[in-house]
This record gives C-alpha cells, structure tokens and sequence, in this order.
C-alpha cells in the first residue's frame, strides 16, 4: 500500500484529502498541530522530521507528502506584527520545506512524489495579504527548484486553488464584517465558473497529480479556481 | 526624463534609496538613478569604503543597515528622509547568492535566505509605505530572479526566497494602489560578483538566446524605467537575453 503524509489535517482541504487518499486505498499520516500520532506544529523544523521519521518507521515507506498546512491573516503591510508575519511565512513556506527536506531521501526510494499546496493568491497578489501572498508563492518557487534537484526519482507538483468552501471562510466573514452567504456570494462571483471550489474537488486535483496518469507532470501549478485566473 | 516625486517649488532632487548598492546591479542602480536626477541613498552592509566612494561619485550618501534587520531598515530610512528628503522611488536589492543540495541546507541559512531577500523587501516596504502614503505617491522596485520563475538545481532556497519576492510585489501593487507603484524586475544572468563562474564562459553566453550575459547598468535601465512608468503597477520585467520566454 502506498504511504500519504499530509499535514493541516484538520482544515477544511485536509479533511477531504484524508477522505479522498483513504477511499483510494492509501495508508494516511494525518497531521494536524494538535492531537495525534503524528501531531506537529508545521513550521516546526524539529518536529516536521520527527513526525516523518515516525511515519516511516509505522509503515515502512513513505510515497507522498502533501504540504497543506496553512496560516492567513489578513493585515495593512505597514500595520501588521512584525513576529506576526513571520509566523505565516514560517508555517506556510518554511514548513513544507523543512517538510520536503525530511521526507526527500524516503520519497526517492519510493519514486514518490511532494504536492505543495499554494494559492491563487500566490500567482495574482491579494491586498492585506502581503505574508500569505509572498509565503505561497515561494511556494511555487519551491516546486520548480526541487522539482529539477529531485528528478528523476520524485515528482514535485503544486496546486494554486481558488476559494474553497471551508472554515476560513467565516473567519474571512467576520474580518469584512459581513455574514458567511455573502462572503461566499462575493468570492463566487470573481470567478467564471460563479462559484467557489468545493473541498472534494481540490483534493481530486491532488489525487491526480499523486497518481501514475501524472507520471510525466512535474514542476508543474495546476490551477483549479473556476477560471479566475488564466494563465 | 520623467522624474518621479513632487514638483516642488524648492526643484529639491528626488530621493532613491538603494539597498545592496555597493556592488553589482545595485551600484549600477545608484548610478543609474543619480544620472536621472535623483539623490541617492546608497545602502551596504559592511562594504562602507565601496559604498562612501560610490556615494561620492553619485553626489548621495551612504547608508549602513542589514535589510534582514527590520529596526535597522527603520531607522535608515528616518535617516535617509532626515538627510536627504523624502524617497520618491526605493529599490529592494540587497542580496546574495549560494548553492547546497537540499540535504544540506541547514535551517540556519534557509531563515537567512528568506530574511535577506523576502525580509529585505517586506521591512523596506513596512518603513517607507506610511511615509509614501502621506505624501500621496511613491514607487517601490524589488529585484528577483530569473531562478524564481524556471527553478534550478541547488538553489531551492534562492529560488524560493526569489519566488516570494514576486509574490510579495503583487500583493503589495493590489493594497497600496493608487497611491503607491510596486513592480519586479527579473534578471536573467548578469555579470556580478554574485554570478558563477561557470555562467561567465563563452559557452555558457552561447546558451542565452541573444549571446551574452546581461550587463548590470541593462538592468539598472530596466529599473529606473520601471520605477518612473506611471501606469505600471504589479508587473514583472524580465531583461535576460531572452533566456527564459513565457
């Protein structure tokens, strides 16, 4: 059986992934920042690589990590806690690399593959979202280099996802001031498709890139956001 | 030329703030801008007997902070604004260059690389946005990397740090629009310190479409085009030869 390790389990995305990796027959590490076997803080360097060395140790092997751990906060550059920042730069950019650097040497052995998951936010820029804009496009920097460095044996992909109806969308409601229908309604309608993404189908994107049909992918952003971005 | 910044009654100059200018693209950069009429603040780490004479020939003056240090960047910029006047255009540039394979990047100089380019960046932003903003304008230029767009080998945390500068560029043209500009410029291989040897050989200008490495006053020109080009807010110019099309 193939070997999944991802990490922000808990969230809206995470979730789905667990579903959708468990129902394709796939033995999943879960990892969230609390409760657990494979508990860590993402942005944790020292415990990012416990947690691999403890799942390749449960299962023998490890074939995919998807790096989905994520922060937003949204905030004026200018007016936003320097330590603050840095703390979403760290979880969502630092994290998957110190993620990526522990589980490297297991995935070659395994002719795995890493998916980060980025954002659209990443490739257009999004106001207040200087940390989170900056963090998850560093992310597709990432992807590109390692993609090179680990080839041929392990596969590196992204994903930059439009909205997703998940929790965050209350707490982005409650920062506009406005009720979750209409936070929903607005992000909606940014995007031809004239609706958000559900959980489900970010994590078939996921899925496919994991899969053998997308053996000859790799560097690659795949971009499931309704068409608000084209290119 | 177009200058950048208020038509004072005083015709005071501009002023440009460059940081990493002591060597490479950014002292092309200072000397760049000096010719187009500004002031410069020529910004270095350590390098203050490069810097002094550069600000010297440049007519500016030279201003010692490490941009990973976000109270130092602070208080540079006061002082530049203290001396000089208010910046109308600043330029985050201050960088280094290195390669390890990724087993070998240690968390140590991962944190550096991302302090230095993305930090260099964020902390020049946070000090000069306010002041810029109560002026009604002004225009910020980062520098990232051919890297940050096609990736390489051993360079994963160059090409990130790289990556996120643009990322951090198109946030910052979204939020501070209208009033403040923020765009990228992208070199492709340039003959700089920062540059491997490997990348200074006839063969290796024989792989860039148009045959050559790219000068350091070609990217300062991209720079201060860019920097003065009232209608461009967000944008990514890549001047590199024509080694990277996309």
């Amino acid at each position: 059986m193939s070997v999944l390790l991802v990490t922000g389990a808990a969230g809206g995305l995470g979730r789905a992934l667990v579903e959708r990796f468990t129902a394709d027959g796939w033995l999943v590490a879960a990892s969230a920042r609390r409760d657990g076997e494979f508990a860590a803080d993402a942005g944790d360097s020292g415990a990012i690589a416990t947690v691999v060395g403890r799942v390749v140790e449960r299962f023998g092997r490890l074939d995919l990590v998807v790096a989905n751990a994520a922060e937003l906060r949204l905030a004026h550059v200018e007016q936003h806690p320097l330590e603050d920042w840095w703390a979403i730069v760290r979880t969502n950019l630092s994290g998957p690399f110190y993620l990526a650097r522990a589980a490297a040497p297991h995935l070659a052995e395994a002719w795995g593959a890493i998916v980060f998951v980025s954002s659209e936010w990443g490739i257009t820029g999004w106001p207040l979202a200087s940390a989170y804009a900056a963090s998850k496009a560093g992310l597709i920097g990432l992807t590109k280099a390692l993609a090179r460095e680990l080839a041929p044996r392990v596969r590196v992909n992204a994903i930059a996802p439009g909205v997703i109806d998940s929790p965050q969308l209350s707490v982005d409601a409650a920062a506009a001031g406005i009720g979750l229908d209409e936070m929903k309604r607005r992000y909606a309608e940014t995007a031809p498709l004239g609706r958000i993404a559900t959980p489900a189908e970010i994590a078939a994107t996921v899925a496919f890139l994991a899969s053998p049909e997308a053996g000859y992918f790799t560097g690659q952003v795949l971009q499931p956001n309704g068409g608000t971005t084209m290119a | 030329m177009t200058i950048v910044g208020r038509a004072g009654a005083e015709a005071r100059p501009p002023v440009a703030l460059v940081t990493g200018a002591s060597s490479g693209i950014g002292r092309a950069t200072a000397e760049a801008f000096a010719a187009a009429g500004y002031r410069v603040a020529v910004n270095h780490r350590g390098s203050a007997a490069a810097a002094a004479a550069l600000a010297r020939t440049v007519g500016g003056r030279a201003y010692r902070a490490d941009v990973a240090d976000a109270g130092a960047v602070a208080a540079m910029v006061a002082t530049v604004e203290g001396e000089l006047g208010p910046i109308a255009v600043a330029v985050c540039n201050a960088g280094f260059y290195e390669e390890q394979p990724l087993a070998e990047v240690s968390d140590a100089r991962w944190e550096r690389m991302l302090r230095v380019h993305l930090g260099g960046c964020f902390h020049v932003a946070r000090a000069v946005v306010p002041r810029m903003r109560a002026r009604g304008e002004g225009s910020i230029v980062t520098v990232a990397s051919e890297l940050a767009l096609v990736g390489g080998v051993g360079v994963a945390p160059y090409v990130a740090a790289k990556a996120a500068v643009i990322g951090l560029s198109r946030a910052l043209a979204r939020e501070l629009a209208p009033l403040i500009r923020v765009n990228v410029v992208v070199p492709g291989p340039v003959d700089t310190p920062l540059l491997p040897d490997r990348d200074k050989t006839p063969a290796y200008a024989r792989t860039v479409p148009l045959g050559r490495i790219g000068t350091p006053r070609e990217i300062a020109a991209a720079i201060v085009h860019i920097a003065e080009s009232r209608w461009t807010t967000g944008q990514v110019y890549s001047p590199n030869g024509g080694l990277v099309i996309q």
